[in-house]
């Protein structure tokens, strides 16, 4: 069996190592841009980043082997972008008070590095260690280190050294200590689906643990190969950590959507803060429009109507924002100006070949793409607060750079907030406590418009 | 070219004596120009379209035109003034710091006659012969800011009355035009319309009486904006078509300046040419009668379109003039400056810049006469490809020859006491007036496309309708030319025109067009009518025809001076081996990136 696992990994690290380019991607940076992700991960479900590792598996059968305590949990696995709110603890892990306690109550970096410390300075022995850094990788998140490579480093620091490097050619062949292996490849992991990416202290240390020829080693190295490659993927990098002002959050969003550098972003209104009091809250409201957009309202025919569409939501890392468009239906075909060029446009040279000779098909660059044809958007927005009232002073706000506006009657369109995408594990239970509790979640898709009113704003 | 010539003559002798300040003799022999105006006679095929068919029209091109010795003598007569004044009043230093043109020299200009000299004897006019313009043009280079305000005079300025005037419109303002009185300046670029006619905001429309149309709008960067008192000003009006649809159309109109309502703004400040005079031209509620459209109202994007054709085969000779006032500068430095107790001069890498300069001048001087004397020849000859191969070839060239006579110079090319800096500068916006590189690039590939698809496509029809004669015959020529080793277009060997001196560098010559010619096929047959939008593969085809046009004009020349055994024709055969040797492979390499795109 072990023999025959063995080959089995042997054979599928290719794979495996393929599962590792897509974990990069999804995890260096967990801001979504929809499109970016949809290429990246089909296939996958998106939301889903923990298809299990090889590795992992291999060691789960080797773990019944070893009859050792089963902790066959999801938990010590990368935390999804939507942390699934109320998961029940399950059995209470053999070091969480002493966690709790080593680390004084703080819960932020010298908390954690002073309970790591205290367990490693403990008992010269390092009994419980596997445990223990388990439980500390599960911890990572709430302590707020999860991208912080000392706390790795100091993590793998723990493993005693020497101990675990396979002396001779037949360990080398077996999985010598494999439940330390595992666990030091667990830590690799978590650093990897973080987005961390290791550097020389962590390859010397993993030699001291392991040596040379052990999986965390083997590890190390894909990593250091695949994750300088992948570090500046992102063509939307956001800063890390995301800013906490809502205002700056909706520049980043807005920026995003609108994917023009040459878009102008407006806050509209800033928000009040909460201590004065202001009866009723004042939400901020960020737009942004491109000149062309611009341009393109100002085009428009006013006996059409706009619409105000919303809100949809747009996932920056972990932080789900939403944002409202203002846009029209498409021109009826009979409406459409017609663009071409005529004969009598270039002074300098013609701009049509008078023959009748076409493009061979072979030379046809163009992907063979199904566009369906859209109405114009004419701007964006991100607010506090989802009403009309709000909306209607970002229109309010829009009248000023876009005086075509003033005579265009606008539709809000608006809908509820749609129950947040979720894992797919985590539905089930979301299930239950939704029919415990009631609750029905309404799909986003579905678009009743809540509120129609159509607004002559001419005349205001 | 022989009856043509001797009338040809006469205007040109009549013009030399006007220029002299002798009595202006009217007499009707101003009948060669009048009749290349007018564009009688049977049509003939231009040679630079054939190229892209990898044909070579020998008839065209060969011989080199000639002028007769008479007419020589005349234009040495008219010549000399033209540079003495230059060499001894014009001082274009002087005139380059002011930022304007004194007012004696402009007097004196007019004086010369330099003003009328494309226009026809009989509106008082020197009515010269392309030939001999280009010539002049060589001397009024000595001063960009001269040549540039005497080019947007008559290269421009009025050559829309010229070509599409009425008579009356002739009468009335030729004369007035020849002498100088009126100068004129051509209105068409605005602030949002460079190249697109569609975005021209000026407009013109009919006043109630439709006596008058009221002219609305401002054209930015116009050359002579504040000299001038007649403007061609090209501005959109109104229209119905015939499905009775109100359309905008553009018209050109000339308009007076005591028309009122034209005002200027301040004169540009420049990189170079800074004594040409180009400003801002505002029209306001300016009413121009209905006589002064120019040609039909609607007509005006042909008239634009043809006035910039026609204007810019002189800027071979222009430059080439340049070229060679600055070659003699540098090389009188470099023979006199002494470094490690040799002159400058016989340094190797000194010698090779000569060399450069020397090649360079002498093609598109060849290239600028090539193409005056086919536009002097009887018949419509359309040379705006020739033309504008001839601007591009000769403003680039301009500016590497500038900067490397520059180089010879060293550090005294960089101050301003040396007229170094000046030249390079005012050679810099050749590259971008009367159309820019890239433009003209598109040109001469399109129009060439034009003319090898119309072909192309007619011998694809023959095919598709299943003839098999056609196919046979097609065939056939395919096995020849896939069995012949060598290209062979007819310009050596026994019966060929091209001396054998230069034999190579015609062989060289013929495997380019040959080459070309499948080239320009398989691309055409690729992508067809959207070629137009592979700038970059035109870009190209553009490069090698000019280089082909280049080759072809100085195997002519190279020739005939052979023959006729002018003085040094041994140096001119080494230019153009030298030319046609670094064509060739320049070609070969354009040849290989387009066949990348295949």
């Amino acid at each position: 069996m072990w023999k025959a696992s063995g080959c089995h990994w042997l054979l599928t690290k290719a794979d495996s190592s393929m599962n590792c380019i897509r974990r990069t991607i999804l995890t260096l940076d967990h801001s979504v841009g929809c499109h970016f992700f949809s290429r990246a991960a089909s296939g996958h479900s998106l939301w889903q980043p923990e298809r299990r590792c090889l590795l992992q598996s291999f060691s789960q059968s080797l773990r019944s082997f070893h009859s050792s305590t089963a902790r066959q949990t999801s938990d010590s696995e990368p935390l999804p972008m939507v942390k699934p709110p109320g998961m029940p603890t399950k059995t209470l892990e053999p070091y969480e008070d002493f966690f709790e306690q080593a680390s004084g109550g703080k819960r932020d970096k010298s908390g954690f590095s002073k309970a790591v410390k205290t367990f490693a300075q403990r008992d010269i022995r390092k009994r419980g260690h596997v445990d223990f850094i388990y439980l500390a990788l599960r911890k990572m998140p709430e302590y707020g280190v999860e991208h912080d490579l000392a706390i790795y480093n100091l993590l793998l620091d723990i493993f005693p050294k020497e101990v675990f490097v396979p002396r001779n050619v037949l360990q080398q062949i077996f999985n010598h200590y494999p439940r330390q292996q595992e666990c030091g490849v667990k830590v690799l992991d978590q650093m990897e689906n973080f987005g961390v990416l290791p550097n020389k202290e962590t390859e010397f240390l993993l030699l001291q643990i392991f040596g040379r020829k052990s999986h965390p080693m083997r590890k190390y190295l894909r990593l250091m190969y695949w994750l300088p490659r992948f570090k500046n993927i992102n063509p939307f990098p956001l800063p890390r950590p995301l800013p906490k002002d809502p205002v700056d959050l909706a520049r980043h969003g807005l920026e995003r959507i609108a994917a023009d550098l040459s878009a102008r972003i407006t806050v509209y209104q800033m928000p009040e803060p909460e201590d004065l009091g202001v009866d009723p809250p004042q939400p901020h409201i960020v737009g942004i429009q491109s000149p062309d957009q611009q341009a393109a309202l100002a085009q428009h025919n006013p006996a059409r109507p706009v619409f105000v569409e919303g809100p949809f939501p747009l996932w920056l890392r972990d932080q789900c924002l939403y944002y409202h468009v203002l846009r029209a239906d498409l021109l009826p075909p009979e409406e459409r100006e017609d663009k071409e060029i005529g004969p009598e446009r270039n002074f300098y040279y013609p701009m049509q070949l008078d023959l009748d000779l076409d493009r061979g098909p072979w030379d046809d660059y163009e992907f063979d793409i199904d566009e369906v044809e859209e109405g114009p958007v004419f701007a964006m927005c991100m607010a506090g607060a989802h009403d009309q009232a709000t909306l209607a002073k970002w229109i309010q706000g829009l009248q000023i750079t876009n005086p075509a506006l003033a005579h265009i009657p606008v539709v809000f369109r608006l809908g509820a907030i749609g129950g947040e995408l979720q894992l797919a594990e985590h539905q089930e239970h979301q299930g239950q406590q939704n029919e415990q509790q009631g609750e029905q979640v309404s799909p986003k898709e579905v678009e009743e418009p809540s509120l129609v009113q159509i607004q002559r704003q001419a005349q205001n | 070219m022989n009856g043509g010539g001797v009338l040809l003559l006469r205007a040109a002798r009549a013009g030399s004596r006007r220029a002299l300040g002798a009595l202006p003799e009217r007499r009707l022999a101003a009948v060669g120009s009048l009749r290349r105006l007018l564009r009688t006679g049977p049509p003939c095929r231009a040679y630079a379209k054939e190229l892209f068919l990898g044909k070579i029209e020998k008839k065209e091109v060969f011989p080199y035109p000639e002028v007769s010795l008479d007419e020589l003598k005349d234009m040495q007569q008219f010549v000399v003034p033209v540079e003495k004044f230059f060499n001894e009043e014009v001082d274009s230093k002087k005139i380059d710091h002011d930022g304007v043109i004194p007012e004696e020299i402009l007097t004196r200009l007019k004086q010369l006659g330099l003003f009328g000299m494309l226009i026809p004897e009989e509106y008082g006019g020197l009515g010269l012969s392309h030939i001999m313009y280009a010539r002049l043009g060589e001397i009024l280079s000595q001063d960009g800011a001269i040549a540039v305000t005497l080019a947007a005079h008559q290269a421009i300025g009025l050559k829309g009355i010229l070509l599409a005037g009425t008579e009356e419109q002739k009468a009335k303002y030729l004369p007035k035009l020849a002498t100088g009185e009126y100068i004129a300046a051509f209105c068409l670029t605005e602030a949002t319309s460079g190249s697109d006619a569609a975005s021209i905001q000026t407009r013109a429309t009919l006043s109630e009486d439709k006596k008058f149309y009221i002219l609305n709008g401002s054209k930015i960067w116009i050359t002579n904006g504040s000299l001038a008192s007649i403007f061609t000003v090209f501005a959109k009006t109104e229209l119905f078509d015939s499905d009775g649809f109100k359309r905008d159309k553009i018209t050109a109109f000339i308009v007076e300046r005591n028309f009122g309502g034209i005002t200027n703004g301040k004169p540009e400040n420049k990189l170079g040419i800074r004594g040409s005079d180009t400003c801002e031209v505002r029209f306001e509620n300016t009413k121009v009668p209905i006589e002064n459209v120019i040609g039909e109202v609607g007509d005006g994007f042909k008239i634009a379109m043809n006035v910039l054709n026609s204007g810019r085969f002189t800027m071979g000779s222009l430059v080439a003039g340049m070229l060679k006032k600055l070659i003699g500068m540098t090389a009188e430095y470099a023979c006199t400056r002494k470094q490690f107790n040799r002159p400058l001069s016989e340094f190797g890498l000194i010698e090779e810049k000569f060399a450069l300069l020397a090649r360079k001048t002498y093609v598109m001087e060849s290239m600028a006469y090539l193409t005056a004397g086919m536009m002097d020849s009887p018949g419509v000859p359309d040379c705006s490809m020739e033309a504008a191969m001839v601007k591009v070839f000769s403003s680039e060239a301009s500016w590497i020859c500038v900067s490397e006579a520059l180089q010879i110079v060293g550090g005294l090319g960089y101050m301003k006491d040396y007229p170094y800096e000046r030249y390079l500068r005012d050679s810099r916006i050749l590259q971008i007036f009367e159309g820019t590189n890239e433009v003209l690039r598109m040109y001469i590939a399109l129009t060439g496309l034009q003319h090898a698809g119309k072909v192309l496509t007619k011998t694809l029809d023959d095919l598709r309708k299943g003839n098999v004669g056609n196919a046979m015959e097609h065939l056939s020529k395919k096995l020849r030319e896939s069995v012949r080793r060598k290209v062979d277009l007819g310009l050596t060997g026994k019966d060929g025109i091209v001396h054998p001196n230069v034999e190579e560098s015609a062989k060289r010559l013929e495997e380019n067009v040959y080459y070309f010619g499948k080239t320009v096929e398989v691309l055409l047959k690729r992508f067809g009518k959207t070629i137009l939008e592979e700038q970059m593969t035109m870009k190209r085809m553009a490069d090698i025809m000019i280089n082909m046009y280049a080759m072809t004009a100085v195997l002519s020349r190279s020739s005939r001076s052979i023959r006729i055994g002018l003085r040094n024709y041994d140096h001119e055969v080494l230019l153009t081996n030298i030319f046609c040797t670094e064509a060739y492979f320049q070609n070969l390499y354009n040849m290989a990136q387009l066949e990348k795109c295949k």
